[in-house]
Parts: C-alpha cells; sequence; structure tokens
C-alpha cells in the first residue's frame, strides 16, 4: 500500500551536512499497526513527517496506491496526523476542530455536522462537542486530535507520540483505545514512538530505527525472541549480553565448563540471553553451565531482579518469579550455579562497542 | 465594638492607605483637569483669551454650527466639520497604510530565526530615538518643492518643474504614517511571535490551502494583535498635533491644530474646550469598539 524506497533526507550543506535518513526501503500493509521505534534523533520523526508530506525527501521514492506522492504538498496527501502536541485550534470548538478537514474540503454542511457527530462518538466526546479545545483535559484533547485527523477518512493515519504527553494511567487506557479504534476502522496506523513498551503492546509490526537506518522489521514477537542485531536487542527489554567464541560448531564460553555444537560462522560472537530465560540452581541437559556470586536482589513485586558476578568480570541478570512462598530464594553473596539454556541463547556477530 | 470589627475596620483603613497615593496622581493629573476643562467648555470667552465666569453654551454651539457676524443666521460650520472629516479620514487612511506595511513588516520579523529577530525589532525601534519634530522635518526634507524627490525627479527629468506635495493631505498622511508606523509592527509582531506554527502545519495537513489557513486559523488567533495595533495607531492620529502642522500648514488642518488656535490666535477657549472634550469622545467610541471586538463573545463562525 505504502511503499518507501530509498528515502533519503539530509540537512544543511557543505560540512555541517547532517544525513537523517539513509535510503530507507519497506513497505506498509493496508490496515496495519505499524510502528517506528527508536530512540531520539534516529530519524523516526523526519520519516513520520516525510509520509506527511511536511519535509521533502532528498532522495528516493514514496509510493501511495501505485503513485508517487514524495513531492505532493501535506493539503493534498489523503495522510493526516495526530500531532505530539495535539495543534489543536484553541479558537475554535472541539466540533469545529473535528470538522475542520472537511470545511477546508468545501464539503456540503450537512456531511461535516453528520461526520463530526459520527467521529466524536467514535472517541466518546459527543458530550464536550461545544467547548472550546482549550478548556479539555490532556487526554481529551488527545481524542479530539484523533477525532480530527480520522474525520477526512485518510489512507494512513500518522501518529506522532501521541501518548507522551499523558500520565502513565491514561496512557494505559489510551493504548488500548487506540488500537480498538484502528481495528474499528480497519486504518492503517504509523505510528513513532520512543516507548518499547508502547510499540510492543500496539504494533502489528514495528521498524525499530537507530542512527538514520532502519535495523529490524518485525512483529513484536520476532523482535523480542530474534533481535537482528545488538542494538536491536538492547533497546527492546532487557538482555545480558556475553563475549564468546566459535569454533567449527562449537560455542565456547570462558566461563563454562563445556560447549554447545551450533551451526555459526568461527570468530568470536555476542552470546544474548533474556533474563527470565537464566535458570537459577539447576541444570539442563543442552545448556551453557557457569557458576555465579549472588551481588545484589532487587525486589520487584512480581519478579525479583538477581545480580550475578561470574569470572572475568562477567556480570549478568537474571530475573526469578516470585512465588507464592516468602521470603527470598537467595542471599546476597551466595554462590549458585546458573544455566543458560540453548534454546534461549541468541548469537549476534560482535559489534565493535 | 468586638475585636474583629476593630480588625476589619484597620484592614479597611489599612486599604485606603495604600491606595492614596494612586488616588492622589489620578485625581491630581487626570479628574481635575478634565473636569476643568468641562467647566471652561461651559463659560463665556475673555476678550484676551481666557474665560469669564458666565454660564453659556457658545462653546459647545460652536462646535458644529457658526452664527453670521451681521444678521445671526445659524448655519453649520462647514470649516469645523471638514476637520473633523479630515482628522477621521486621515486616522483611518493612515491606520489603513500602517496595516498594509506593518502587517507583513511583523510577519517578517517573527518568521525569521530567534536571534535576527532582536535585530529587526531594533531597526523598528531606532525611529524612536530620535525626536518627533525630528523625524517629521525629515519628511518634509523629502518631500518639499527643492527636497530631494522634487530635485532627483527634476534631475532625471521625469518632470519639468516640481510637485506641489507639501502642505496636502498626502503630506499629513505621510508623516503620520512614518511616525505610527512603529505602533502596529509591535503588538502585532507580539502576536504572530506567540503564534504557534504547529496550528498552521495541522491545518495543512488537513487539507487547509494556504488561504483557508491564513483566513480561518492564523488571523483569528493574531487578530487581537492586529486590533491593538490600529487603536495604538488610530488614537494618537486623530489627536495629532505636531504632524499636521508641519506637513499640512494651515491647508491640511487636524483635530489638534483647530483646538490649539481657539487657545492662541482664536482665543476662544470654551470652544477649544468643546472641541476637546468632543475629541476624547470619539477616543472613547474608538476604544468601546475596542474591547466589544477583543473581550466581547463572538459567534460561532
Amino acid at each position: 500500500m505504502l511503499d518507501l524506497r530509498n528515502l533519503t533526507k539530509r540537512f544543511g550543506k557543505g560540512d555541517s551536512a547532517f544525513t537523517a535518513l539513509h535510503e530507507v526501503s519497506f513497505s506498509i500493509k493496508e490496515g496495519e499497526f505499524f510502528t517506528l521505534l527508536g530512540p531520539s534523533g534516529c530519524g523516526k520523526t523526519t520519516l513520520l513527517r516525510m509520509i506527511a508530506g511536511f519535509e521533502p525527501p532528498s532522495g528516493g521514492a514514496l509510493v501511495l496506491d501505485g503513485r508517487d506522492i514524495a513531492q505532493m504538498p501535506p493539503n493534498r496527501r489523503p495522510v493526516n496526523t495526530v500531532f505530539q502536541n495535539y495543534a489543536l485550534f484553541p479558537h475554535m470548538t472541539v466540533a469545529e476542530n473535528v470538522g475542520f478537514a472537511l470545511s477546508a474540503m468545501g464539503r456540503p454542511k450537512a456531511e461535516i455536522s453528520e461526520t463530526t457527530v459520527r467521529m466524536l462518538d467514535l472517541v466518546q466526546l459527543s458530550h464536550l462537542a461545544h467547548r472550546k479545545s482549550g478548556e479539555l483535559s490532556g487526554g481529551q484533547q488527545q481524542r479530539v486530535a484523533l477525532a480530527r485527523a480520522l474525520a477526512p477518512k485518510p489512507r494512513i493515519l500518522l501518529l506522532d507520540e501521541p501518548l507522551s504527553a499523558l500520565d502513565m494511567k491514561l496512557r494505559k487506557e489510551m493504548q488500548v483505545e487506540l488500537k480498538r479504534l484502528q481495528q474499528e476502522t480497519r486504518l492503517t496506523f504509523v505510528f513513532v514512538t520512543h516507548d518499547q513498551e508502547e510499540a510492543l503492546t500496539m504494533s502489528d509490526r514495528i521498524a525499530v530505527m537507530n542512527g538514520g537506518r532502519i535495523q529490524q522489521i518485525a512483529t513484536p514477537r520476532e523482535l523480542y525472541d530474534q533481535p537482528a542485531n545488538r542494538f536491536v536487542a538492547g533497546f527492546i527489554g532487557e538482555t545480558n549480553f556475553l563475549p564468546a567464541h566459535c569454533t567449527k560448531g562449537l560455542l565456547t564460553l570462558p566461563q563454562a565448563a563445556a560447549s554447545l555444537p551450533v551451526s555459526y560462522a568461527d570468530g568470536p560472537v555476542t552470546l544474548m540471553v533474556r533474563p527470565e530465560h537464566i535458570l537459577l540452581g539447576e541444570t539442563q541437559a543442552s545448556a551453557l553451565t557457569l557458576t555465579a556470586r549472588v551481588e545484589r536482589l532487587v525486589y520487584f513485586g512480581t519478579d525479583t531482579h538477581v545480580h550475578l558476578q561470574a569470572e572475568g568480570e562477567l556480570t549478568l541478570i537474571a530475573r526469578v518469579q516470585n512465588g507464592m512462598r516468602s521470603g527470598a530464594p537467595y542471599r546476597e553473596g551466595e554462590t549458585v550455579t546458573i544455566s543458560l539454556p540453548s534454546e534461549a541463547l541468541r548469537l549476534l556477530p560482535q559489534e565493535v562497542a | 465594638m468586638d475585636a474583629e470589627a476593630r480588625l476589619q475596620q484597620d484592614d479597611t483603613r489599612r486599604r485606603w492607605a495604600l491606595a492614596l497615593p494612586a488616588v492622589t496622581i489620578i485625581t491630581l493629573f487626570s479628574i481635575l483637569p478634565l473636569v476643568l476643562v468641562v467647566v471652561y467648555s461651559f463659560l463665556t470667552p475673555g476678550d484676551f483669551g481666557n474665560v469669564k465666569w458666565q454660564l453659556s453654551f457658545e462653546g459647545w454651539f460652536g462646535v458644529l454650527f457658526e452664527r453670521d457676524i451681521f444678521d445671526d443666521t445659524v448655519s453649520f460650520s462647514d470649516a469645523h466639520l471638514t476637520i473633523l472629516g479630515r482628522s477621521v479620514a486621515l486616522s483611518l487612511a493612515t491606520t489603513f497604510i500602517t496595516l498594509v506595511l506593518g502587517v507583513p513588516t511583523a510577519w517578517f520579523i517573527a518568521t525569521r530565526p530567534a536571534r535576527q529577530r532582536a535585530f529587526w525589532l531594533f531597526m523598528i525601534t531606532i525611529p524612536f530615538w530620535t525626536n518627533l519634530l525630528v523625524r517629521t522635518i525629515a519628511v518634509q526634507e523629502m518631500i518639499r518643492s527643492e527636497g530631494v524627490f522634487n530635485s532627483l525627479f527634476l534631475w532625471l527629468r521625469v518632470i519639468d518643474a516640481p510637485i506641489q506635495m507639501m502642505f496636502t493631505n498626502f503630506a499629513v498622511l505621510l508623516g503620520m504614517a512614518y511616525v505610527f508606523l512603529p505602533l502596529m509592527v509591535l503588538p502585532v509582531y507580539a502576536a504572530i511571535e506567540k503564534f504557534d506554527f504547529r496550528l498552521a502545519e495541522a491545518a495543512y495537513d488537513l487539507y487547509a490551502s494556504r488561504l483557508y489557513c491564513a483566513r480561518k486559523v492564523i488571523l483569528p488567533i493574531v487578530r487581537p494583535g492586529i486590533i491593538a495595533g490600529s487603536i495604538l495607531v488610530f488614537i494618537p492620529s486623530l489627536s495629532a498635533y505636531v504632524t499636521p502642522r508641519i506637513m499640512g500648514g494651515g491647508k491640511s488642518m487636524m483635530l489638534g491644530n483647530l483646538i490649539e488656535m481657539q487657545f492662541g490666535q482664536g482665543r476662544n477657549w470654551p470652544l477649544g474646550a468643546a472641541l476637546a472634550l468632543t475629541l476624547t469622545a470619539l477616543v472613547l467610541v474608538a476604544l468601546v469598539w475596542y474591547t466589544r471586538l477583543t473581550s466581547g463573545k463572538r459567534k460561532d463562525v
């Protein structure tokens, strides 16, 4: 539906030139909840503004329904944006805000008011239709911004970190609400965020970006379980990285006695294991087993983080679910046997840190 | 008297004491002179200026009418009506010209990068450092018959004889527009500078053309600044004295000059006082209209 082909964006000229996007290419499918995830300055907002039409690309094509829209101005693209600060028109009522796009298009009055009523219904704000937008709470403004962007029935709805200004509780509610709206309207959403939890809970697919490049595009589960590189692994969820070595199909970790058979190219590798996959005090047939000292226990309610110290300055964090019995399962200073099951291990190419 | 009542009384006293300096200043410099003007407007003119303490409505009568000195027939005072009309017309025209020049200027400054704005504002305020008289005479130097423009055009052989620009309505208009332009630019700039350009972006995203966005989003939000600027230009224009005196001479007189005349050559202080109050009333009307425009509840568009 939307194809990005080698999209490039450079700012400035000469020595001060800065490339915000390096030949980004991917496709977004019809009806998909697609998220651009990355730290600030990774180029995700630039990419979104490019789809909206606010930033002309320095190179590449942007194809929507078979038509290159890269040079089309924002007011002619069938794409609408929910802005980070909502950007509601302060001198207009909620209803006028929602009807703005249709008025600008010169649609008949009856259609505008009918659509406005339907949109306000959709975001459950019908009772506030005649308030000025400045008199609303953050969450309500958020809903108005959504209704306003949905009213002209865009092909794609762009959302620029729309939840970042809300408090934690409201944010969780809006996450559910957004997903509901997306499923109800069957619209394509392109969502920008730096919050990995937001991305994981709502998205059909996520593009992880860093330094103006796409690092990986995958479903939330794939991203978490099979990150393509160290950046993705570290950005999404918590992870332990262990330097290891591959020789002739055998994986060896200096701290573990036995080695594991793997199919991976020879040379140094980075071993990745999620904290919840580390087994404490147990051994398994197909696992790397090592001993470590419990440095610190951090209680998190549902689980406890166990900070471990193994030979060679290797620190690991394991996450142990807190059972129904009370009391800490380990004591600080205690030495325990830990095993890293082979199915929990991911091998990543070693990168220069 | 119980303690609470005494405390309350102390409080009231203290409030009065605190308000005293302000009340004194307002009474001495604002209310008292105004009362004096009102009283003078109902007295009889003295033979050599000043007033005789004799009740008379001639002053007010003279604002709009005149009596023939031979047969006492009453007719409208053409001269006064012309001057009144000219004052309002020239002030409106000045406001219009400063709007046309000032709004784009303010827009230009407000859309520069933050660092450059200070420089441009500085350029706008520089004329304020110069005395009004000097600035007006500078304009005169440009347009008088032997002035810069006429000399240049004569030398270029665009014209054969100097164009008479001084002592016309055009001269007064030019002088006032020049002098009052910063009063328009500054409030409009302040309004545009506060405008959140992300709103324009949002409108653009929602299928608005540039014109529609300017009309429906930018203009309604910066409107208070434009109205404030118009009022700031219109009111001093209406009561302008120096500029019409220098640029218009005796030919393009405005209300301010007419009033001054009554206290000078005219030796008709009551008429001067009545004219001054007429001017005050006009300004008041403009101000009431202004408050209506800005604070009154607007109907939904």
